[in-house]
């Protein structure tokens, strides 16, 4: 599903953010990218997203060469993906539902599918009856759940998350990673970056600890 | 069709939301057009008095105090051979003194006092309309007659209307420039108010860039709010053109009418009105485009 060969991204005045990372993620696994602050897990991401391509190797999705895409084909990648960051990057003038039902609506599904798609996401992350809430009327935890429904509404082949939890309690960051389990489960290939390693070890996944670029440990 | 739906909803939220900066940009595009419109409607109403003046320019042979019959026979003998005229009518001296005086009774009186006739006969010939397309003709024909015997002058009216319409043709250039200016410096005020627009959405363009949303979807909702402005926009032109077209009829349309004897004065033909219209949003889309293109 991904396959990364050799990647290495630099960036101005010669510092490496991925030096010569191999790395291989089949279909329907689950993945947490870990390591310190600098260590190149966003980087990874943000390859993966396609917002940056490698500066050496090759990082090919699903079999795409993700260098290789034109405009219009890093548009149809990324409908398959869902991403959730640790600000939720929520639309503070939208409402829960509006908030979810704007990736359909922007990709120009029919009303009826996006109402039906929207409500199914929301009912699955447990949030239907704050639809109408505002999400600063919601706490950390229920913003990220709407985040999640977000990234899932489009139906995507993998969830890309950048440190999920890193505004949540120990509690509520166990809740988010169950509902990764839960969509992992469905078969969608789900990638977690974080650096906290307590989670890590309670959920019990493969881990791939980056550091300084390199992969250091596949645990 | 969904598109156009999205494109147009987000829009109209985005004027709402910006709608003091909004208001602003489309005060400016309707500033600017009504200087295009009025430059319009006065353009229309000169065309229509330069129109009238063209039919009704007149050829006027003066004669001497002194001209024989024989020499004013002649006069009117190369007239007629000429093909150029639809009607020629010869004034006497006194017919010349009566003309003037229905024309201007104020000084009636004063030329019944004079001692001696001072007003020449003449002969006061219409061209015909087309003439206009024969200028050398007039011209060869303007000269011949000055050369007869007993023709002490000749008037041709179309000379200074030909001098008139390249004074219309210059003072016309001066005003599309301003015009072009003026429409420039809309697109760019557009262009900024949807910057501002493209700013507070900026959160929810990256969204949208994320989740591989279509460029149209992306742009669609600045280019069609430039539009919604420039339409907007040239709408209060409109209406301040109407505004000014009642307020002139009323204080200066019978003034003109006499002054220049054209009936009223004309507001700018409806095809004209559909392209300041067109225009506006022209002009409004232009400045949209130049901020979605940079929406990447």
């Amino acid at each position: 599903m991904i396959e990364a060969q050799g990647v290495s991204k630099m960036y101005s005045r010669g510092v490496y953010a991925l030096r010569e990372l191999t790395l291989r993620v089949d279909k329907g696994e689950f993945v947490f990218l870990t390591g310190p602050s600098g260590a190149g897990k966003s980087t990874l991401l943000r390859l993966l997203l396609r917002q940056d391509v490698p500066s050496d190797g090759k990082l090919v999705v699903g079999g795409r060469d993700l260098a290789q895409l034109t405009q219009r084909q890093v548009q149809a990648y990324r409908r398959s993906l869902g991403f959730v960051f640790q600000d939720f990057k929520l639309l503070p003038n939208k409402t829960v539902l509006e908030n979810v039902s704007f990736v359909p609506r922007v990709l120009g599904m029919a009303d009826s599918q996006q109402q039906r798609r929207t409500f199914q996401v929301l009912k699955w992350v447990g949030l239907q009856h704050r639809m109408n809430a505002f999400p600063l009327e919601l706490s950390g935890g229920e913003q990220q759940r709407i985040a999640i429904a977000r990234a899932l509404v489009n139906d995507p082949i993998i969830i890309l998350a950048d440190e999920p939890t890193g505004n949540l309690d120990p509690d509520l960051s166990l809740e988010i990673m169950n509902l990764f389990r839960e969509i992992n489960a469905r078969g969608t290939t789900v990638m977690v970056a974080t650096h906290d390693r307590e989670l890590i070890r309670r959920v019990g996944r493969r881990a791939v600890t980056l550091d300084h670029g390199h992969i250091v440990e596949v645990a | 069709m969904r598109a156009l739906r999205y494109f147009f909803a987000e829009a109209f939220a985005s004027l709402w939301r910006g709608r003091g900066a909004a208001l602003l940009s489309i005060l400016t595009i309707a500033a600017g057009l009504f200087v295009l419109g009025f430059f319009l409607m006065v353009n229309t109403n000169v065309q229509r008095l330069v129109g009238r003046w063209g039919q009704a320019a007149e050829l006027s042979v003066y004669m001497r105090e002194e001209a024989t019959p024989e020499q004013t026979a002649a006069v009117r003998e190369t007239l007629n051979r000429s093909g150029l005229a639809t009607s020629i009518q010869f004034l006497s001296k006194d017919d010349a003194k009566t003309e003037f005086s229905r024309d201007f009774p104020d000084l009636a009186g004063a030329a019944a006092n004079l001692q001696r006739n001072p007003f020449p006969a003449s002969f006061e010939v219409r061209l015909a309309s087309d003439a206009g397309g024969a200028a050398a003709a007039i011209d060869a024909l303007a000269g011949s007659l000055s050369e007869l015997p007993g023709v002490a002058d000749v008037r041709y009216d179309r000379r200074w209307l030909a001098r008139l319409n390249a004074m219309i043709g210059i003072v016309r250039g001066m005003g599309l420039v301003i015009v072009l200016m003026l429409a420039l410096a809309s697109a760019l005020t557009v262009a900024n108010v949807v910057r501002l627009a493209a700013a507070a959405r900026r959160d929810e363009i990256e969204i949208m860039q994320l989740v591989g949303a279509p460029f149209a979807y992306i742009r669609g909702p600045f280019v069609v709010e430039g539009l919604l402005q420039g339409g907007l926009g040239a709408l209060g032109a409109i209406i301040a053109l109407l505004a000014s077209f009642a307020v002139l009829r009323l204080r200066l349309g019978s003034f003109v009418a006499e002054a220049v004897g054209v009936p009223g004065v004309a507001f700018v033909p409806a095809t004209l009105l559909v392209l300041l219209v067109l225009g506006g949003m022209g002009l409004g889309c232009f400045g949209g485009y130049i901020v979605a293109r940079s929406v990447r």
